[in-house]
């Protein structure tokens, strides 16, 4: 019979490393490795038409960008786009995470239908809006006909302006209920004598919410703005569904602009910069929110 | 040697594991499947009616005696699947192609040319000069056909009468006057109908205007004339975006119009005209599909001077892959299914215009009695075989960036529609875009 050795015991670190290096493994290979890979991809002249011309050019790729009208034009809706599903989104999410922080009768029912977009994929939110905003039989164009509000159907995606406020207010409705969660776990936490106390002092309904919920916010909105901002820049299937980008660069944002790149010009080295470009600017702005907000945000109780 | 519980469960689990590995193994080498040494075919194609292929691959086997292993891809995603198999070393051996990404391919080392090979000088000889050239590469032919269309006016005869109009128009003048006539005669409020939102696919109708009128967009070399010496292009832009904003008998909403759309609108008979494929008209006179089943009638392109010029046709052919192993059976397979039989006929392009109308590239089949029998229940067979005479594919294909002008393209086109680009503006910004990715390219 074999002599069993005594093993030592590993330390705790140890034990943590190799409790973990199957999670780590498996993130360097599907997350880390990639992400890399294209970053390497970025510094390459590399379209699959031209398999020969492939070659490595270093920041090329990223110095053209200052000169390329597609990049340049995608970047400015892009950012606009941003702003307005921002806006609204916090606006909105604000309002609705309010009211149903309140205890009235059908609350519950109010708030699964409030979450419902949320479970919506943006190809299936795009296909909805496509709809409801059809020329010829869109539900827009009938209730505003039978309101009396319009004489005719309207191609409302036809102008650039309507075609970008409309594809904002459908990511708006799509990414509005994760807003509303967080911003409602949030005000769960603010403690209610906090407000006695307010209202004890005489405070309004407009200095409790200033002096009180605001405050109390600042970290959840820290959280909703990061990642909304995060998703509003890479908004692509709602917006490819319901315009293709048009009319004209009217909603063409930098991330349908990447995925055409990619996808139907084969052109990996350009798309990989302007995927690095999208997350070198995302992550600028988070910075900032972290730098205005956080430090806000902590406070005594 | 012992074994205790760990090493059991640690054999036993490297035993599941290891059968579970292979396929995954398999799957990531650039094992091509032709080389599987019995001499089958890996095909590929987009998945049009991919049970139909199958059972006409099945009718080839009998005969040839090898396996074609056929996978169908998702038409959304063909042209990244095959790029990716190749890139990665594992392309098929004979595969569908389409005349838009021809060049691209051959610059990519994908395909191999056929010349030389037999029956092709045949072939060649017997399709339609339009359908050569789109299969043509430098000087070298790289396809058999697999099908082909032409773009020409699709219209509503039933409205036109309705309007006191009796033949449909031959110029662009007299298109807006007749449309003009019938949104007055408050038959539609807008009657024609074009498909022009954004989308990946090409805008054959706006090549067609060009063409139509006799106009290109490039010269021979692939350099861009349409701000320089051809002034038909502007012509074009203006008459669309008079037609979409003073007589507005063009449809706004044409800018949020997809393809099928249009078609169930042509169905539907909310429009009185569109530009589309001759194919197209198979399904509006289907009655068991459209509500204007027998109505829908196929003309020439209406032209600036009402003159005939032309129109544009578009090319799908089967390629076969430069590095196949089974060169000798893909060809065989090629032959079967773009090429002509034993009896000097073309038996695959005659199985498909019968079973699903798709057009050929076959002049003799535009005399066969059974074509023109098919034919007569959807379209008029003299104007289906004329547009295919004078039909020419696009002369820009065969540049790199040809994607990227017609994405460009389709964005230019909408701001003339919508009023906000002048055609001479939006010429000039075709022409320095053209000029632009040139110099990407080079």
């Amino acid at each position: 019979m074999a002599v069993l050795t005594e093993r030592r015991p590993l330390g705790d670190n140890a034990k943590a490393w190799a409790l973990n290096a199957p999670a780590m493994v498996v993130i360097a290979l599907l997350v880390a490795y990639p992400i890399a890979y294209s970053f390497w991809v970025s510094l390459q002249r590399d379209n699959l038409k031209r398999p020969r011309a492939k070659r490595f050019i270093g920041f090329d790729n990223y110095t053209a960008l200052l000169s390329d009208h597609a990049f340049l034009s995608a970047l400015k809706v892009s950012a606009l786009f941003v702003l307005v599903v921002l806006g609204l989104t916090v606006v909105l999410a604000l309002i609705l995470a309010l009211v149903l922080n309140e205890r009235f009768r059908g609350r519950g029912l109010l708030l699964s239908l409030a979450l419902l977009p949320w479970a919506m994929p943006g190809v299936v939110n795009g296909l909805m809006w496509r709809t409801i905003f059809d020329a010829k039989t869109g539900a827009l164009n009938g209730l505003l006909t039978q309101l009396g509000l319009i004489d005719s159907y309207h191609a409302w995606l036809t102008s650039g302006t309507g075609a970008f406020l409309f594809t904002a207010l459908a990511q708006v409705w799509n990414t509005l209920p994760f807003a509303v969660i967080i911003l409602l776990a949030g005000l769960s936490t603010i403690p209610s004598e906090l407000y006695d106390a307010a209202t004890v002092d005489r405070a309004g309904a407009v200095q409790r919410f200033g002096q009180v919920t605001l405050p109390w916010l600042l970290h959840p909105l820290l959280i909703v703005l990061i990642l909304e901002t995060m998703n509003a820049f890479r908004a692509f299937d709602t917006i490819y569904v319901l315009t293709g980008g048009g009319p004209g660069d009217a909603t063409t944002t930098i991330a349908l602009l990447d995925v055409q790149t990619v996808l139907t010009f084969t052109d990996f080295g350009l798309g990989s910069a302007y995927a690095w470009v999208i997350t070198a600017i995302t992550l600028l702005i988070s910075i900032g929110y972290i730098g205005l907000l956080y430090r806000k945000g902590n406070f005594e109780v | 040697m012992e074994l205790n519980r760990r090493q059991i469960l640690k054999y036993a689990g490297l035993g599941l594991a290891l059968p579970a590995a292979s396929p995954l193994l398999a799957a990531c080498s650039n094992d091509k499947s032709g080389s599987s040494g019995d001499g089958s075919v890996k095909f590929e194609g987009w998945d049009y009616e991919a049970a139909l292929v199958q059972q006409n691959l099945d009718n080839f086997t009998k005969t040839s005696g090898f396996k074609v292993d056929y996978t169908p891809i998702t038409s959304a995603q063909y042209i990244q699947k095959v790029v990716a198999e190749f890139t990665g070393g594992g392309g098929a051996d004979a595969l569908y192609v389409y005349d838009d990404s021809l060049a691209a391919w051959v610059e990519g080392d994908y395909l191999q040319p056929l010349d030389g090979m037999p029956g092709v000088d045949e072939v060649y000889a017997a399709i339609y000069p339009g359908n050569a050239e789109a299969m043509t590469y430098q000087g070298k032919r790289y396809g058999l056909p697999y099908y082909t269309d032409s773009n020409c006016l699709i219209y509503n005869s039933e409205i036109l009468a309705k309007a006191g109009l009796t033949k449909p128009p031959a110029s662009l003048e007299e298109l807006e006057a007749q449309a003009v006539k019938i949104k007055n005669a408050g038959l539609l409020q807008y009657p024609i109908g074009l498909p022009a939102q954004l989308s990946d696919t090409w805008w054959a109708w706006v090549w067609a205007l060009v063409f139509g009128s006799g106009g290109n967009l490039f010269d021979d070399q692939q350099a861009p004339i349409m701000n320089t010496s051809d002034t038909v292009v502007k012509d074009v832009l203006t008459w669309l975006q008079d037609a979409a904003n003073k007589s507005k008998v063009l449809d706004p909403a044409s800018l949020q119009l997809l393809p099928v759309p249009i078609d169930n609108a042509m169905k539907a008979g909310r429009y009185a005209y569109t530009i589309g494929a001759r194919y197209a008209l198979r399904d509006y006179n289907d009655p068991a599909k459209s509500k204007t089943a027998g109505k829908m009638k196929m003309a020439l392109m209406p032209s600036q001077d009402g003159k005939e010029h032309g129109t544009v046709s578009n090319t799908r052919l089967y390629g076969l892959a430069k590095d196949t192993e089974v060169q000798d059976n893909a060809f065989k397979l090629l032959t079967y299914l773009g090429g002509l039989g034993e009896d000097k006929k073309p038996y695959t392009a005659k199985f498909w215009f019968q079973q699903r109308g798709l057009g050929f590239a076959y002049q003799s089949m535009a005399k066969d009695p059974e074509v023109t029998a098919t034919l007569k229940k959807f379209a008029d067979p003299v104007i289906y075989a004329h547009l295919a005479e004078i039909a020419k594919p696009r002369n820009v294909l065969g540049v790199a960036w040809y994607t990227e002008f017609e994405t460009e393209m389709h964005k230019v086109v909408q701001g003339v529609l919508s009023n906000q680009t002048q055609p001479s503006a939006a010429v000039a910004s075709l022409a320095q875009t053209a000029e632009t990715l040139k110099k990407k390219y080079s």
